[in-house]
C-alpha cells in the first residue's frame, strides 16, 4: 500500500518539516519522521528503512546537494527516491539537481497540489504506487 | 589670544585646507583597506547593500502577504463555522418540534449535506494557512544572508579601527581575537536562497511549471 510508505523529511526549518509531513499526512501519506540536515538525515536512513526522502538544498553542516551525493553512493539507499523541495531556483541548481539522480524538484514557495503531484508521479514512475 | 581668537583658529579651516585633510583621510582609508586586502571586498559590499534593501523589501511583503492570507481564511472559516452552528440550532428546534416531520421534510438531510461542505471548506482554510507560515523558511534564509553582510562590514570596520588608532588604545580596548593581523571574512553560502528580485534575471526559474518545462528538456 503506498499510504504505508515511509517518508522522510529533511528540512533545517521545523516550520517547513511541520508543513510537508501535514501535508504528506493530508495527501494520504501518514508515516513520517525528519531530520533537521544532511548530517541527521544521513544517520536516519541508515539506521531505520525509508521508501521516500523529501529534502530541502540550503542547510547547514551537509546541505541536499550533498546529502543527494551520499545516497546515491550508498548501495544500500541508491534506490530511494530524492525529491528536492527547496527556494534555490537557479536553473543550474535545478539541472544538477537532475544529473545528481534526484526524482523530482520543486520550488518554493509551493501549494498542496504541486507536492501531490510530484510524489505520486515519481511514486507510480518506480510502481510504488 | 581670546577665546574668541581660540574658537576661530580651530573651527575656521580654510576650504583648500579642508580639501587636503579629506583626500590625507581617504587615502589612509583606501591604504588600509588595502593593506587588510579588503578593496575588493569593500567594491563587493557596496553591490550588496542595494540588494540587502531589496532583501528587506521582500521580507516586508512575503510577511505581509502571509498575514493577509492567514486573516482572510480565518474569516472565510469563521463564516463556516458560524453557519453551521446556526443550522445546528435550527435544526435541532425542528427536531425537537416534529422529529418525523424534520426527517421526511429532507431538514436533516439538508443539513447534514451542509456540514459536509462547511467542513471541506474549513478543511481547506486551515491547509492554506498552514502554508501560509512557509514564509518563515523563506524569509528565515534572506535573514540570514543580511545578517552575514552585516556581520562582515562590522567585522571589518573593527578591523580598521584598530588599525588605525594610536597603539596604546588597542590594547586597551580590543579583544585578544582582534589584536591579530588575521582578518577574518565570514564566509556567503554558495546557495543563493530565496531569488527575490526574478524579473529580468534569465538564470532564476520563476515558477513550478518552468521548473517543470526546464527539467522536460533535458529529459527528466
Amino acid at each position: 500500500m503506498a499510504s504505508e510508505l515511509k517518508f522522510l523529511v529533511v528540512d533545517d526549518f521545523s516550520t517547513m518539516r511541520r508543513i510537508v509531513r501535514n501535508l504528506l499526512k493530508e495527501i494520504g501519506y501518514t508515516e513520517a519522521d525528519e531530520a533537521e540536515d544532511g548530517v541527521a538525515a544521513l544517520n536516519k536512513l541508515r539506521s531505520s528503512s525509508f521508501d521516500f526522502v523529501v529534502s530541502d538544498i540550503n542547510m547547514p553542516n551537509m546541505n541536499g546537494f550533498q546529502l543527494l551525493q551520499e545516497i546515491k553512493k550508498d548501495d544500500k539507499l541508491k534506490h530511494l527516491p530524492v525529491l528536492m523541495v527547496t527556494a534555490e531556483a537557479r536553473k543550474e541548481d535545478i539541472v544538477m539537481a537532475a544529473q545528481q539522480g534526484a526524482a523530482g524538484y520543486i520550488v518554493k514557495p509551493f501549494t498542496k497540489a504541486t507536492l501531490e503531484d510530484k510524489v505520486n508521479l515519481i511514486l507510480t514512475k518506480l510502481g510504488l504506487k | 589670544m581670546s577665546s574668541h581668537h581660540k574658537t576661530s583658529s580651530t573651527a575656521v579651516v580654510a576650504p583648500n585646507e579642508v580639501h587636503q585633510r579629506i583626500g590625507v583621510l581617504t587615502r589612509q582609508l583606501h591604504d588600509s583597506l588595502s593593506g587588510l586586502g579588503l578593496a575588493d571586498k569593500v567594491k563587493t559590499w557596496a553591490g550588496e547593500l542595494p540588494d540587502a534593501k531589496s532583501r528587506l523589501s521582500y521580507i516586508a511583503r512575503l510577511t505581509g502577504e502571509a498575514a493577509e492570507k492567514v486573516l482572510n481564511n480565518v474569516d472565510q472559516a469563521k463564516q463556516h463555522h458560524d453557519h453551521i452552528a446556526s443550522e445546528t440550532r435550527r435544526i435541532g428546534a425542528l427536531i425537537v418540534k416534529d422529529p418525523v416531520a424534520a426527517v421526511a421534510k429532507g431538514h436533516v438531510m439538508n443539513f447534514i449535506n451542509d456540514v459536509e461542505q462547511a467542513t471541506q471548506q474549513i478543511d481547506k482554510n486551515l491547509t492554506d494557512i498552514m502554508m501560509a507560515q512557509d514564509f518563515h523558511d523563506l524569509t528565515g534564509q534572506v535573514i540570514a544572508k543580511v545578517v552575514t553582510l552585516a556581520a562582515n562590514i562590522e567585522e571589518q570596520l573593527v578591523q580598521l579601527l584598530l588599525i588605525t588608532a594610536p597603539g596604546d588604545v588597542v590594547a586597551k580596548v580590543a579583544p585578544d581575537e582582534l589584536k591579530g593581523e588575521s582578518v577574518k571574512i565570514i564566509d556567503e553560502p554558495v546557495l543563493q536562497g530565496p531569488v527575490v528580485n526574478p524579473e529580468g534575471n534569465s538564470d532564476v526559474v520563476k515558477s513550478q511549471s518552468e521548473v517543470d518545462d526546464l527539467l522536460a528538456s533535458l529529459g527528466f
